[in-house]
């Protein structure tokens, strides 16, 4: 008896400094984060910021080069998926892993199926244990025979939670689980998170969505770059402080920002719409304009720069460029338009890692280094040692591989090939996000620069810091609308922050 | 019972019935209708020899699309089969030539077979050379190595028992009861033990597969063995029913496989398709073959057909597994 | 692979460590050897004839370095071979085409071939290894539905001079093989083209998002690859006098032996025309070689089949060593 009152003061899950680094990359530096029985306990952060690599550690997929796990008090080593199972660990990815051709019923008894004589699987038995989980979570619309194949994605959802749960799973992970659901398989997601509360199982949702952390947890973490921020209980906090306290970073020496004369619009977009994450988007920037784009993970904002750039072209809608209507169906027509597009994700879209510095920057720029397609080798070099003198990147030479290169130098790179081109407008998609304290001076320097030379802006940011610091507007996006638009005086981090998560004064039209 | 082991079972129990049926019912009812139509330009198609002898002669293909068919439901593809098929069954006729005991020389092909394609798939998953081109060159070594060994001899005066292939089984020819029963073992397999359903795992999501306790590498070794397997199987199959060996690959063979487990219903890009599929499949490209003598369509068209056929067939299947992925799937 | 933790480079200077160069000296010890095994070997005679027969294959591993440096492949080439070799002789056979015509229609009809390729692989996106053996089977189906497994004899003495004639000594189609070995060497490396097959090979996806014409200049390598099987056809029927429906079989496996053999990753991103000519020259080598020692044609492909698979398995062991 008195075993069972200790225990449930302990907590279900504990980890403590949790140390984790890959080649290159600090995924999580001294992490703590616990979760009790019966409590839902929200991880939130931003992407990059850790929480994926930290769920693998949990559910054994990784080890920790450093800290400690512990289940129950007592400490826990997985060195496989499966130690982390028979801890009564059960995560729910995003990619569902379950298996088409087979039933609900099968799917969820992956693995354990009741057995009968001879050590055969007991198909009925097996039916009837779905049926009573199925019950037990009042879930009426599936049966234990239908094919998971054909089920739309909230249904197989809930079979995966039916899955973790057939485990006898006392810690179920959900990462970021309602990506893909609509409103009413949100409301049903939540009413079985309720019900697992009540069974003692400790819950550890992923989400970045306030509003549901706000509607369903007991507690928040929040972790950024890798480490941990802080925790705090859901009914003591706001939203405006989880935001602070997820894309706030100490406020560097962001460079001054100077006046500079804002011309006529070089961007006017209008209605553009493409599915899915672009809805109807209109904006315009101008000639020495910094427009920053706000907004949480997901809202859209790289999605609706594809489509300007011409990766994902428009659907519908209209694209304008110095008053000129352009179609963009692919970047090859963005950059013949003076469009540039410096990447989110660095090392897969902004730079061929194996090639040289020296390849790489003239990489969007090989049409006006060649002629008759022959490269002016002698031009190309000047170009990349300009570059690298410009952006002040640390390399031996142009002829080093990119990929060698720090992260801040890497995207230094990427930023010169595409200022090579002369662009008329550059959208920046993260330009700073894992970059040192210097670099990130540097390309702030840089923008102010650029601006002050005529070159219209476009910067998306999750940094609340850099937007405002930074942007002579600021538009924010949510769920692949615009939602609010800011000039630069009235912009602050209440008001911008309070339009990213949705609770801002004005009221907006239902889709 | 690991992870795995379960998914083949359940699968093989309705799954199966439900949603692959209708791959295997269209085949079966391609395979009837054909003959139909065919009878009815040219009846003599229909006539019982006719249609024996397009089963008999064959079966063989059907059997080494089994293996095939795993092969490619793997995520993998092989090539070399059909130079394989020729020396297995040139060892086979020369050791019953030579006065070896009949059963050996209806083993040896069968571990011969096994062991060459289970070293390929040991270098294809632990050396992680894509499997193209290690069964590229491999058919070269079998191909040519078989040339300058035997000089294309033929092989004649074949013992009696040999011919395995002429007997029957309680009335039914040996080629078709081995068919028939190679592919219901291997699909029944495949279904209900967790090796077989790991293949399925291993091809069509790999993640999610060794999640489940799957050893991705182990699977791979294991499907090219039991490829050799049902490939030495094939050859004994083919050479058991010649007079004359020719010790020579049969040209074109590895595509007539390939293509009957394309038009089965294995997606090339791997993790779907059965082996009853395959076999389906085989008998209609025999048929097919057969159909355009019947109506008096040069055989020299056939592979042509056969080739418009698996690009038909290819690029249906990912035109609709990219729609399929669109529409939310996998993401 | 940690990058960031590579050693710094050795003192050798860089091209010293090159893989072409390696395979340069590896040649010409072989040379050497052969030389004094056999004294007809290193006569200019065979050596010229050696060039001869090395020129099919030649033709078509140009183009498929291309390819293979974008991370695809094509191993319809034989098939196209046979299908223009065949439309070459049934157009002018049968069609009535005057001789020349039914040149060009057959290099057409290989520059189609390809195409087809280079269409569904860029706009289906099905990947090139999956295409290209089906078309593998169309196209040989097609070559052999055509002829009907008749040959086509009787071509005009003119006709043979690409495949038997020559210029100054020179074989005639060597000396073609030779033009186009350096304007495919001086594109890879000098031009935009080279530098965009390098980037879709090395990163596909940044190679878009940097605007370069992704899926213009893959459509355009396939195309090549047809049409140089195209041309091979052409050279081949002209050394050989007749056109027979079987023609190009097993031509992918020297082909891609030869560029592999080469130094070209199969797996993308690197390689050079430079090293392709010098896998070219090795494997005609060991045919001579082999041919000159006794050992009859068939058999070597056994050993080109085994020297592909060996150079695959030394590239991708050095590649591991180098992470």
């Amino acid at each position: 008896m008195s075993d069972r009152m200790a225990s449930a003061s302990v907590p279900l899950l504990q980890l403590r400094d949790i140390e984790k680094t890959f080649p290159g990359v600090r995924a999580l530096s001294e992490v703590s984060f616990d979760v009790r029985a019966g409590e839902v306990h929200a991880l939130l952060g931003e992407n990059g910021a850790g929480k994926s690599t930290l769920i693998k550690i949990v559910s054994g997929v990784y080890q920790p080069d450093s800290g400690v796990i512990l289940i129950d008090g007592r400490e826990a080593h997985f060195a496989t998926p499966e130690d982390a199972k028979r801890a009564g660990v059960a995560t729910i990815y995003q990619e569902l892993l379950l298996f088409p051709e087979l039933t609900v019923a099968e799917n969820i008894f992956l693995g354990h199926a009741p057995r009968g004589r001879l050590g055969r699987i007991d198909w009925t038995a097996m039916r009837a244990n779905a049926e009573e989980l199925l019950a037990s979570l009042d879930i009426d619309d599936l049966a234990s025979d239908m094919i998971v194949g054909s089920l739309p994605v909230g249904n197989r959802q809930r079979v995966e939670i039916l899955r973790a749960l057939s485990h006898d799973a006392r810690i179920l992970i959900m990462d970021e689980p309602t990506a893909a659901l609509t409103e009413s398989d949100v409301m049903r997601l939540f009413d079985i998170v309720r019900r697992l509360k009540a069974r003692g199982v400790a819950v550890v949702y992923i989400s970045h969505r306030l509003d549901e952390i706000f509607a369903i947890a007991d507690r928040v973490t929040v972790l950024r770059d890798g480490a941990y921020v802080g925790a705090r209980e859901v009914a003591e906090t706001s939203a405006a402080e989880l935001v602070q306290m997820m894309v706030g970073r100490r406020i560097e020496n962001l460079f001054p920002k100077t006046a500079v004369p804002i011309g006529g619009p070089v961007l006017e977009a209008r209605d553009l719409v493409r599915r899915p994450m672009t809805k109807k988007v209109s904006f315009a920037v101008r000639r020495g304009e910094i427009v920053g784009l706000a907004g949480l993970v997901g809202s859209g904002r790289s999605e609706l720069a594809q489509t300007i750039f011409g990766v994902t072209p428009a659907e519908s809608g209209e694209i304008r460029l110095l008053g000129e209507t352009v179609k963009i169906d692919s970047p090859e027509s963005a950059r013949a338009k003076g469009i540039a597009y410096v990447p989110e994700d660095r090392g897969v879209q902004g730079l061929v890692r194996a090639m040289s510095v020296l390849h790489n920057f003239s990489l969007a720029a090989l049409n006006g280094l060649s002629r008759w397609g022959f490269i002016d080798r002698s031009a190309e070099r000047r170009m990349a040692e300009e570059g690298v003198e410009r952006f002040s990147v640390r390399t031996s030479s142009v002829d080093e591989i990119a990929g060698r290169l720090s992260g801040g130098n890497q995207q230094k790179i990427v930023l010169g090939k595409w200022l090579a081109n002369n662009p008329r407008l550059l959208i920046l998609d993260e330009p700073t996000r894992g970059i040192d304290v210097g670099a990130k001076a540097e390309i702030h320097r840089l923008m102010g620069e650029l601006a002050a030379g005529g070159v219209a802006i476009l910067m998306i940011s999750s940094e609340l810091p850099e937007v405002l610091g930074m942007s002579d507007r600021v538009l924010v996006m949510r769920e692949g609308r615009l939602v609010a638009e800011f000039d630069r005086a009235r912009a602050t981090s209440e008001a911008v922050g309070a339009a990213m998560m949705g609770s801002e004064p004005h009221v907006e039209k239902a889709a | 019972m690991s992870a795995t082991a379960f998914v083949a079972a359940a699968s093989a129990r309705n799954g199966g019935l439900r949603r692959f049926a209708s791959q295997e019912a269209l085949l079966a009812v391609a395979v009837i209708g054909l003959a139909i139509v065919v009878g009815f330009i040219n009846p003599r198609f229909l006539a019982a020899r006719n249609l024996s002898d397009l089963l008999l002669g064959n079966a063989y293909i059907a059997i080494a699309a089994v293996g095939m068919s795993m092969v490619i439901i793997s995520g993998n593809i092989d090539i070399s089969v059909g130079a394989l098929i020729g020396v297995l069954a040139t060892l086979s006729g020369s050791m019953a030539v030579a006065g070896i005991p009949t059963v050996l020389c209806w083993l040896t092909p069968l571990i011969f077979g096994l062991s060459v394609m289970a070293a390929q798939g040991a270098v294809v998953a632990y050396l992680r050379i894509p499997a193209i081109v290690v069964t590229l060159g491999m058919m070269s070594i079998l191909k040519g190595g078989l040339i300058s060994v035997t000089g294309g001899r033929w092989i004649t005066d074949l013992p009696q028992d040999f011919h395995l292939a002429d007997r029957n089984i309680y009335g039914v020819p040996m080629p078709v009861a081995i068919m028939v029963v190679a592919t219901a073992l291997a699909a029944l397999w495949m279904r209900y033990s967790a090796a077989g359903r790991a293949i399925y795992a291993t091809g069509g999501n790999a993640e999610a597969a060794r999640l489940c306790g799957v050893n991705p590498q182990r699977t791979v070794v294991m499907v090219f063995a039991l490829h050799g397997l049902f490939a030495g199987i094939a050859a004994l199959v083919y050479a058991t029913q010649l007079r004359v060996i020719q010790s020579t690959t049969p040209p074109g063979l590895e595509l007539t496989v390939i293509t009957a487990s394309v038009v089965g219903g294995v997606s090339i890009l791997g993790g779907v398709g059965t082996v009853v599929g395959s076999t389906l499949a085989a008998i209609l490209i025999a048929e097919i073959t057969s159909a355009l003598v019947f109506i008096n369509v040069s055989p020299y068209w056939t592979d042509a057909v056969r080739g418009a056929l698996i690009l038909a067939t290819v690029i249906a299947d990912i035109v609709r597994r990219q729609r399929r992925a669109a529409r939310g799937w996998k993401r | 692979m940690s990058l960031a933790a590579m050693k710094p480079a050795r003192p050798l200077p860089r091209w010293l460590a090159r893989h072409e160069t390696l395979l340069a000296a590896i040649l010409i010890v072989a040379l050497i050897a052969l030389g004094s095994f056999n004294e007809v070997f290193l006569t200019p005679d065979n050596l010229l004839n050696q060039g001869r027969f090395m020129t099919e294959t030649g033709l078509i591993a140009l183009p498929m370095t291309f390819v293979i440096i974008t991370g695809g492949i094509d191993l319809s080439v034989g098939a196209i071979v046979g299908l223009c070799a065949i439309m070459l002789g049934y157009s002018w056979k049968t069609f009535g085409f005057p001789l020349p015509l039914a040149i060009i229609f057959a290099l057409g009809v290989g520059a189609l071939a390809g195409f087809m390729n280079g269409l569904v692989i860029t706009r289906l996106k099905v990947p090139p290894l999956i295409m290209t053996i089906a078309t593998l089977a169309l196209y040989r189906g097609l070559a052999e539905g055509v002829s009907q497994a008749h040959s086509v004899r009787g071509y005009p003495d003119w006709f043979y001079f690409l495949g038997q004639g020559s210029v100054f000594g020179v074989p005639t189609q060597l000396l073609i093989l030779i033009v186009l070995i350096i304007a495919a060497g001086v594109a890879l490396d000098r031009t935009t083209f080279g530098r965009t097959l390098y980037a879709i090979g090395a990163n596909e996806t940044a190679a878009r998002f940097s605007a370069l014409s992704v899926d213009r200049t893959k459509l355009i390598i396939y195309t090549l690859s047809g049409l140089a099987s195209g041309l091979a056809a052409f050279v081949l029927v002209s050394r050989v006098t007749t056109t027979r429906m079987d023609m190009g079989m097993g031509y992918e496996l020297d082909v891609i032996a030869a560029v592999v053999l080469g130094g070209t990753s199969i797996f993308g991103g690197s390689g050079t025309i430079w090293g392709t000519v010098i896998g070219l020259v090795m494997i005609q080598l060991l045919k001579n070689g082999l041919a000159l020692t006794g050992v009859k044609g068939d058999a070597t492909i056994v050993v080109i089949g085994g020297a592909l698979i060996l150079s695959v398995l030394i590239a991708s062991s050095l590649q591991r060593r180098r992470e």
